[in-house]
């Protein structure tokens, strides 16, 4: 899972009226490049929740000096969007799980992929 | 014609084929028609894809499936990478209204005469250059049987489907001696030469090719219901004076080239096949019980238009074919293959991490591909709401997937869900389904939330399938009468709904 999938991922537990950001708790971690384009990044940060980014990255140790508020003028700023392209693609949770800050639920990540279902009770 | 004889005319034969070679590479480069089998029904997006990769306005041809374009030879790799279409071969000529005979005879007579006049010079010498281009098939026991499901696959015209045969030439009792291989009388090392060469590649042996006679087969499609023999008739007749033409020698498994007879109605398409396997077949290794081909996707995720940073999801992906295709063909886009299905995750994965292992493979440093890979229900997303820019998905037909019944409740619950994580006023879905009526009832309940923008007709394994290009409206979730009462009740509210969307 990477963190960009992370940003878009909210718990969905029933009953839950405030279950993002997921927490990430990984005991596994790890890095592969992707090819970096700016204007992908620069398009994709209106969309992101930029506090939860922040928050993912230093959890997992590779924060990397991003600050925790935006950048003014970021489009033009080439050493900061690679670091905002690291986090979001090339920084990848492969085992552990998140936590869902509401009910405390856990879903799984193995390989790589977070088993988000739910059981008949909770949806 | 004892056999010795006839090796040494082949040996003449391609010699003559090499100074055409030489002669060609000396002068300009060739103009030729190239034919491609399509997904039917994407005929127009692979048509797009020609203007736009290789620049050939391509023409359409009424045998749906597929289309014809004009290129010179230098262009002979571009056409290779093309991701909507199938099967390629360079046209040898076209009759659009062909005069059939009365008879069986004479028209089968004709078919035989005809294989001296073609215009076979272009064409082969396309064919040869293709030869270090096209992707091999790994040979495999029993490949006839194999090519012939192939084939019978890409003859994609369900409409005369009990007329439509596909079958295989079988020279050998019509033409004895001339078909032997392995004339007795050849000195001991020539056979053991003989005998290397069955065990290399293709490209391998047509550089020592000029030591051997070239194999070929003639494949028949036929399709209409006013011809008065059988592609099997066709196929044979043409095929052995194919044979008395070049002096070539016919084998239904490890030919090196394969003529082309396709007959459909009063039109007939005389081609040599420049692929060996589909194209379809190129990013799936780990295939479920109902992977979509790569090709189809390709022409999904162009109806999409997918832009820079848009969120794309397939919450069906099965194998992961849609979001794998977009990951390599749209890189700027990213990815969420999701399942409910434990293996439908797990072949996805495999899948994924094929496809960057053989990018590492190439040298690639940045392998990586834009793709996540999740296991959700789809009618519970784990997203936030107006997230996704993109939703795209081969829905389950009920027939070979989940059942007709089921899909009553499915359809309604999963384009709701859709709908509410799909970001309003931009966002769109691409849905693929054979189960129309139930499809057009749910979206018709989902008036407010979803436009109907566009349907493309499609023919999945004989199936006829709708994917429909949807468009979410600006209506915020949750404030549409559609997702507030049952969706059942809210069919009556749906007209007014429209109007303030």
């Amino acid at each position: 899972m990477k963190l960009l999938t992370h940003n878009m991922l909210t718990s969905h537990v029933k009953g839950v009226t405030k279950g993002y950001p997921l927490l990430i708790k990984a005991t596994e971690v790890k890095v592969s490049e992707v090819e970096f384009n700016p204007q992908f990044v620069i398009r994709m940060i209106p969309k992101l929740e930029w506090p939860s980014l922040v928050q993912a990255a230093a959890g997992l140790g590779y924060l990397n000096d991003l600050p925790s508020d935006l950048v003014p003028d970021y489009e033009n700023n080439e050493e900061f969007l690679r670091k905002v392209h690291r986090v979001l693609l090339e920084v990848e949770v492969l085992e552990g799980c998140l936590q869902c800050p509401e009910s405390g639920r856990e879903f799984p990540i193995s390989r790589g992929i977070p088993n988000m279902l739910l059981n008949e009770d909770e949806v | 014609m004892s056999a010795v004889e006839g090796e040494s005319d082949g040996h003449q034969c391609l010699d003559i084929a090499k100074d055409c070679d030489t002669a060609k590479l000396l002068s300009e480069p060739v103009t030729v028609t190239i034919g491609a089998t399509v997904p039917t029904g994407f005929e127009h997006t692979a048509a797009e894809e020609v203007k736009e990769k290789i620049g050939a306005d391509a023409r359409i041809s009424k045998d749906r499936g597929r289309i014809y374009f004009e290129i010179t030879t230098e262009n002979l790799p571009r056409v290779h990478h093309l991701k909507s279409v199938d099967n390629l071969f360079v046209v040898v000529q076209e009759y659009t209204n062909y005069q059939f005979k009365d008879t069986k005879e004479e028209t089968l007579e004709d078919f035989q005469k005809l294989a001296s006049k073609l215009p076979w010079t272009n064409p082969l010498e396309v064919w040869k250059q293709n030869n270090s281009l096209k992707k091999k098939r790994w040979r495999r026991r029993g490949g006839n049987a194999a090519r012939a499901k192939a084939s019978t696959g890409s003859s994609k015209d369900g409409v005369d489907a009990v007329t439509t045969e596909t079958e295989n030439l079988q020279l050998e009792s019509g033409t004895p001696g001339g078909g032997s291989g392995e004339p007795g009388g050849l000195p001991a090392r020539d056979s053991d030469t003989l005998g290397e060469l069955g065990d290399k590649d293709v490209d391998e042996q047509e550089e020592e090719g000029t030591d051997r006679l070239l194999k070929f087969r003639v494949t028949c499609n036929r399709a209409g219901d006013k011809h008065s023999f059988t592609s099997n008739e066709a196929a044979r007749d043409f095929g052995g004076a194919v044979q008395d033409h070049f002096l070539w020698k016919p084998d239904m498994t490890k030919f090196d080239i394969e003529v082309l007879l396709n007959i459909h109605n009063s039109e007939v398409v005389i081609g040599i096949a420049l692929t060996e396997e589909s194209l379809h077949r190129r990013n799936i290794t780990h295939f479920g019980p109902t992977t979509l081909r790569s090709t189809l996707a390709y022409g999904m995720l162009r109806l999409c238009k997918p832009q820079v940073s848009d969120v794309i999801i397939d919450p069906m992906c099965g194998s992961g074919a849609i979001p794998l295709e977009g990951a390599i063909e749209w890189q700027h886009s990213f990815y969420m293959a999701g399942d409910n299905n434990d293996m439908a995750v797990s072949r996805t994965v495999n899948n994924i991490s094929h496809i960057q292992k053989k990018r590492q493979d190439k040298g690639s440093t940045a392998w990586g591909l834009p793709i996540d890979t999740l296991q959700w229900d789809l009618c519970s997303l784990p997203m936030r709401t107006g997230s996704v820019d993109i939703i795209i998905t081969d829905m389950p037909f009920g027939k070979r997937m989940g059942s007709r019944k089921k899909n009553w409740d499915l359809y309604p619950s999963c384009l709701k869900e859709m709908a509410r994580v799909c970001r309003p006023g931009s966002g769109k879905a691409v849905l693929l389904t054979q189960d129309k009526k139930c499809f057009a009832k749910a979206v018709s309940q989902m008036g407010g939330l979803w436009r109907k923008a566009h349907t493309v007709w499609v023919n999945i394994g004989g199936l006829h399938a709708g994917v429909y290009l949807l468009k979410r409206t600006g209506a915020t979730y949750g404030m549409t009468p559609e997702d507030i009462r049952e969706p059942r009740e809210a069919n009556e509210t749906a007209g007014e709904t429209k109007e303030h969307a």
